[in-house]
């Protein structure tokens, strides 16, 4: 149990009958959710937690194998359950973590209460008359302005890693920052992301889902937010008048009324 | 604004919480190509492609609201013409009178930018350097594997070569050139411990009556019977050879006169109470213990001559040649 609380970085807050899991996205950890979980902490117990890989996850946990396909992160959600004990959940994800909680929710809907995705897609990439918002060049340039914003990337330590995933100095502490983000693990990351397709998972999800779209969001187009409603049964579909991709900190009154509202 | 930051040595724009341009100084315009309405009032990510406006709302949003600051974001940025300008971003998140201002600081990476490029294509070089030696390594590791495992089989068939060069054909007894090295071991040992050693040399009687009367099949099988029976009348620290032709020998140590002989009249006796299958089988035996005067060839030489004396002597008997010796006196 301890291994799992450590390893993901797991914190218990709040008390009620009811859980709220709270997942964060790409290139962020639990932090992210700081101006949400007080609204939500006397009437719920609040599981937070990072990713392997991200926060202040076990780095050493960290393996290619695992983490450089989406059952890796979607292992991580339900082994958090299962250590926890948790049911009736009410899985709140950011971006990439809303389609990692709907393919666990898929696995296990036993486990599932309610899906509440922040900005959630299915797939980032244009593909044919579907659009995603991302060409792949724009991947590639992604991957490349990356690279560039961190640390390590021009180091000597860089090539050791990506030979050596569990390189241990790969364990070392790192602060809260992009700067320290490991460059390797953050690739993957970009890459198992912006590479993926669940188009045809949403038709397998059965938990009630509300799909949380902000307005102009320049990552994902408000189109994505509507097909999401269109293939995910049981949704609900809110367009926010909250602008950008971080309505949980950019905007949070509006994203704890949403989120109160569905869940009352 | 200002005048000398409207000026300063680097680009200067505040946005608001949204992203949308409030201010921007001369510098940014004119590295840039644009004027003031291109892009106040206008939201930063106007100026941004694809892939930077998911940078900077990765990394740029989230840390400036949760840390107020953000350091040295690597971005690139479109100028009038639309070519990607990289700059490094700082930020700092203000609160004045309850309405939040971001200032942004943009040094343009001109020459800088170059160089990192250069770094990383060095940096990718030694990756693959690296992965290339770990390659060859792991090739190396495999060749070595390889070599230690033939040089094994070598040593094994060296074995067993060594083993038939010491062996004879037909009975399995060592051979000749074995008696010899061992009786260069044994004279040695002696010279150093004083333990006394004999050798009995075995020769069937009318051998050559064996092969003319029963053909040599048969002269074979006798030698191989033979040989058995030596072998079961042996220890395991004796030396039981084929000489050559119908002769045998033997190499027993610790064994002195009195045991030598006992030893082989025990033999002689032994074979000849063997039921035989086609005729009666006797060996006539010369025994030698080993004396300080004795080499490996006059031991030898000594357990023929008692061999001759049994032959002389009417064959299936046992001579010593200290007897022969003590007698001719």
């Amino acid at each position: 149990m301890n291994d799992i609380m450590a390893r993901n970085n797991v914190k218990v807050i709040g008390e009620g009958d009811r859980t709220i899991i709270f997942a964060h996205g790409f290139g962020c950890d639990q932090s992210m959710w700081q101006y949400i979980t007080p609204s939500f902490e006397k009437e719920f117990r609040i599981i937070l937690f990072d990713y392997v890989g991200s926060g202040n996850s076990d780095l050493s946990a960290y393996t290619t194998e695992k983490y450089s396909q989406f059952s890796g992160y979607v292992q991580d959600v339900l082994d958090i359950i299962e250590t926890l004990n948790l049911n009736n959940v009410i899985f709140v994800g950011h971006s990439v973590s809303s389609m990692i909680g709907m393919l666990a929710s898929i696995e296990r809907p036993d486990y599932f209460d309610k899906l509440i995705m922040v900005g959630p897609s299915p797939r980032y990439l244009n593909d044919g008359d579907y659009v995603g918002g991302f060409e792949k060049s724009d991947i590639i340039e992604l991957l490349d302005m990356m690279e560039m914003n961190f640390t390590g990337w021009a180091s000597f330590m860089a090539p050791l890693a990506m030979n050596h995933p569990d390189h241990p100095d790969l364990t070392e502490q790192l602060e809260r920052s992009f700067i320290s983000t490991n460059p390797v693990v953050a690739r993957e990351f970009a890459e198992v992301t912006f590479l993926s397709d669940h188009r045809e998972a949403l038709l397998k999800s059965t938990v009630p889902t509300l799909i949380m779209q902000c307005s102009d969001d320049s990552i994902v187009p408000i189109v994505v937010g509507e097909y999401l409603h269109s293939h995910l049964k049981d949704s609900t579909f809110r367009l926010m008048e909250a602008k950008g991709h971080y309505p949980h900190i950019s905007h949070p009154e509006e994203t704890i009324s949403l989120i109160n509202e569905y869940l009352a | 604004m200002d005048e000398r930051l409207k000026y300063a040595p680097c680009g200067y724009i505040s946005i608001t919480h949204e992203g949308i341009v409030t201010e921007v100084n001369q510098t940014f315009l004119d590295m840039m190509g644009y004027a003031q309405e291109d892009l106040v009032h206008k939201h930063i990510e106007s100026i941004m492609s694809t892939a930077n406006k998911l940078i900077f709302h990765s990394y740029f949003y989230p840390f400036i609201n949760l840390d107020g600051h953000v350091e040295e974001l690597y971005l690139r940025l479109k100028d009038r013409q639309g070519e990607s300008i990289p700059y490094i971003l700082n930020g700092r998140r203000y609160e004045m009178e309850g309405v939040e201002i971001i200032d942004c600081v943009l040094v343009q990476m001109g020459k800088r930018i170059d160089y990192e490029l250069e770094l990383r294509s060095a940096k990718k070089q030694m990756e693959n350097a690296y992965w290339e030696k770990d390659q060859a390594l792991v090739k190396l590791k495999q060749i070595h594997m390889e070599i230690e495992q033939k040089q094994q089989e070598l040593m094994d068939i060296n074995a067993v070569l060594v083993e038939l060069s010491y062996t004879d054909k037909l009975t399995g007894l060592k051979n000749r050139r074995f008696v010899q090295e061992k009786l260069e071991e044994q004279i040695i040992r002696y010279g150093s411990t004083q333990e006394p050693f004999s050798i009995c040399i075995l020769d069937i009687d009318y051998f050559k009556k064996v092969n003319d009367t029963w053909g040599h099949q048969t002269g074979d099988e006798v030698l191989e019977k033979l040989a058995d029976i030596l072998i079961s009348h042996s220890l395991h620290k004796d030396v039981v050879a084929r000489f050559g032709g119908e002769e045998f020998v033997m190499i027993l140590p610790d064994m002195d006169v009195h045991e030598s002989k006992v030893k082989a009249e025990n033999l002689r006796r032994a074979i000849a109470n063997v039921a035989w299958e086609k005729i009666n089988i006797t060996v006539s035996i010369g025994v030698a213990t080993v004396t300080p005067q004795d080499s490996d060839t006059t031991i030898l030489k000594q357990a023929d001559l008692a061999l001759y004396a049994s032959k002389e002597n009417g064959r299936n008997r046992v001579t010593h040649i200290i007897d022969l010796n003590e007698k001719s006196l």
